[in-house]
């Protein structure tokens, strides 16, 4: 399958002296759901908005369909990507339905208004993640997950070939969080959309994405099917903690054990882990 | 499916507000402590000056104050749409970026220094308040610029800064004024629509109607940017450029309006947010519908300062302060269920 995004020695840092991501190689498939994981201040959000085209990238490329990041205008970028960010509450008063129709901004030149297939766009997009219930209310009156299913109906909306997602279930509880990866995982199969969303549920993700990119507080990162590269030697090293791990079924589970843990006495990362065989 | 802003639409509640709009200026017009009869107005001019007094009293005094007032009134309210927009600020109005220091500092140059030419029908007063609102306003936008990363929020202080700046300067130069230069400088401060030349008229009303046309033309855009800089760029918005056509051409029209008719409070702040309760916050409906509402307020604010204390005359700005905290006060009780950010 043709590769839609191709990262080459990729090298980015807010200070010359302090790199955060440093020689990042990867290329990701048309159609495929990837998974951004690593600790906090590894530059997950960082190569998110690189790859948007908020940030520009020292050295390396990013070809998006083939073509340099830098070639695409502003506005030819938003068609081909659509991005989700970390919970935003607008400051004015945008209702669900006002909010989902912004999507369509880059394809509106100057005075302009939806067309009717620009409606028909948003409809599907409203209809697609089951928010269509409450199109007429105002944003800041739903619940988190309901504001998050929004914001995925605007960036179905956009539509656009890639969606980028940044931590798209923090601040929800477990319903939510498998509603979101259940949907996004529906625009994949359903809809042909290469998804890359940043997490820090290694679980879910495991159980959802095709492959992950695991990067490290000390910029080395790994790439590879979930498989490849969800271990616990990994976690342990990418994360500094101890994890029990198990197989669920097609993937492994791991389960963080801190310090004070109550179950922190087992010897949790290591081969003969007491509950290693164990299917739970 | 939920209704949404349709061009069709649209075009039904501007052309509704105008008829609204042209109702009130009618009306406005023909308010007064001396009485018109139209049918003496509708007879014609005669053949020498003071022949029909109901016609020069309409024709010639009423009529361009009453357009006068519109056009100050939709500029006003246009800006503040706009700024509260790019700057992301519910509180923002059109004075926020130091537009009223700048055109205040102006004034009191211009009186101190006793110019008494004048510039395209313009006064003295009013060139120098529409040079030191334009001249303040590049130099907030020249700081703000290089002065961070958060371009709004250091847009914002450069704000805060020059019109402290410019309000000690003023302070100093009212201190070394005579009694009657000050008079004037606060006569001006207070906000007056007074009759102007037509020439005057012609050339604002053609500015001020260019920048709230150019200023609708990027409504669309104007949405997105109150979601910040990041959510914009990512749906398409070259958010710089945009800014940059937002914040020139609400200044511009503000330093027009200020030149015309002094520092109105109120208007630019409050009509926004009635339009915006009413209407919610999508700026292709809330820039034109706040244009037009914001001439019919100012229209019959002036109204009522010519006639309450007739003979004798208030500033407008005291009628646009008194009717207007009640009249959004109502706005307020009767939507803010519905509001989130009032919660």
């Amino acid at each position: 399958m043709k590769n839609i995004i191709e990262v080459k020695n990729l090298n980015f840092g807010y200070a010359k002296a302090n790199p955060i991501l440093k020689d990042v190689s990867f290329e990701v498939a048309a159609g495929k759901f990837i998974a951004v994981a690593g600790p906090n201040g590894a530059g997950k959000t960082t190569l998110l908005n690189l790859l948007c085209g908020l940030l520009r990238k020292k050295t390396g490329t990013i070809k998006i369909d083939s073509e340099n990041i830098e070639s695409y205008s502003v506005k030819k970028l938003a068609q081909k990507i659509a991005v989700v960010r970390q919970e935003f509450v607008p400051v004015f008063d945008f209702s669900v339905i006002e909010m989902v129709s912004t999507a369509r901004t880059p394809y509106l030149g100057a005075f302009g208004f939806e067309s009717k297939g620009d409606k028909k766009i948003i409809a599907d997009a409203l209809e697609a993640t089951d928010t269509v219930r409450f199109a007429t209310r105002a944003l800041i009156e739903l619940s988190g997950g309901e504001r998050q299913r929004v914001f995925i109906a605007r960036a179905l909306a956009q539509n656009t070939d890639i969606l980028l997602l940044d931590e798209p279930t923090s601040f929800l509880d477990l319903k939510h969080q498998v509603g979101i990866y259940d949907l996004l995982k529906k625009m994949q199969l359903e809809k042909g959309k290469t998804i890359i969303a940043v997490t820090h549920d290694i679980n879910l993700a495991a159980q959802y994405c095709d492959k992950v990119l695991l990067v490290g507080a000390d910029g080395s990162y790994q790439y590879g099917t979930t498989k490849e590269v969800f271990s616990w030697q990994q976690i342990k090293k990418t994360f500094g903690i101890n994890v029990f791990t198990s197989n669920v079924g097609k993937e492994n589970f791991f389960l963080p054990i801190g310090k004070f843990a109550k179950d922190s006495n087992i010897k949790t990362a290591e081969p003969h882990n007491p509950l290693s065989s164990t299917k739970l | 499916m939920a209704e949404m802003l349709t061009k069709k639409n649209l075009t039904i509640k501007i052309f509704v507000c105008l008829l609204v709009l042209i109702l009130v200026m009618a009306l406005c017009a023909l308010a007064g402590s001396q009485d018109i009869s139209l049918k003496k107005v509708f007879a014609g001019q005669g053949e020498f000056a003071g022949d029909n007094i109901d016609y020069e009293i309409l024709i010639g005094i009423r009529l361009p104050r009453v357009i006068l007032a519109a056009l100050v009134g939709a500029a006003l309210a246009c800006s503040g749409v706009v700024l509260q927009a790019i700057l992301r600020n519910p509180l923002a109005d059109p004075y926020i970026l130091g537009i009223s220091s700048g055109a205040a500092l102006g004034v009191i140059t211009a009186i101190l220094s006793g110019i008494t030419w004048s510039f395209w029908a313009g006064s003295p007063i009013a060139v120098f308040a529409f040079a030191g609102a334009t001249l303040t306003v590049w130099l907030v936008w020249f700081i703000g610029r290089f002065s961070g990363k958060s371009r709004v929020t250091s847009l914002l202080l450069a704000g805060v800064v020059i019109n402290s700046f410019f309000s000690a300067v003023i302070m100093f130069l009212t201190s070394i004024a005579k009694s009657s230069q000050v008079h004037s400088t606060i006569y001006w401060l207070m906000g007056n629509i007074t009759e102007k030349e037509p020439l005057v008229l012609l050339i604002s009303g053609v500015c001020i109607l260019f920048g709230i046309i150019v200023l609708f033309g990027i409504c669309n855009k104007l949405n997105v940017l109150t979601f910040g800089e990041d959510e914009a760029k990512g749906l398409g918005v070259e958010t710089v450029k945009i800014r940059l056509i937002a914040f020139g051409f609400a200044a511009f029209i503000t330093a027009i309006a200020v030149s015309l008719s002094g520092l109105i409070g109120f208007v630019g702040l409050i009509i926004p947010h009635a339009v915006r309760l009413v209407l919610g916050p999508d700026h292709r409906q809330l820039l034109p519908i706040s244009a037009i509402t914001g001439a019919a307020f100012l229209v019959a604010a002036d109204t009522i300062a010519r006639i309450i204390v007739a003979p004798a005359q208030l500033p407008v700005g005291v009628i646009t302060a008194i009717a207007g905290g009640p009249f959004f006060l109502v706005l307020l009780a009767k939507y803010s269920r519905k509001v989130g950010w009032l919660k």
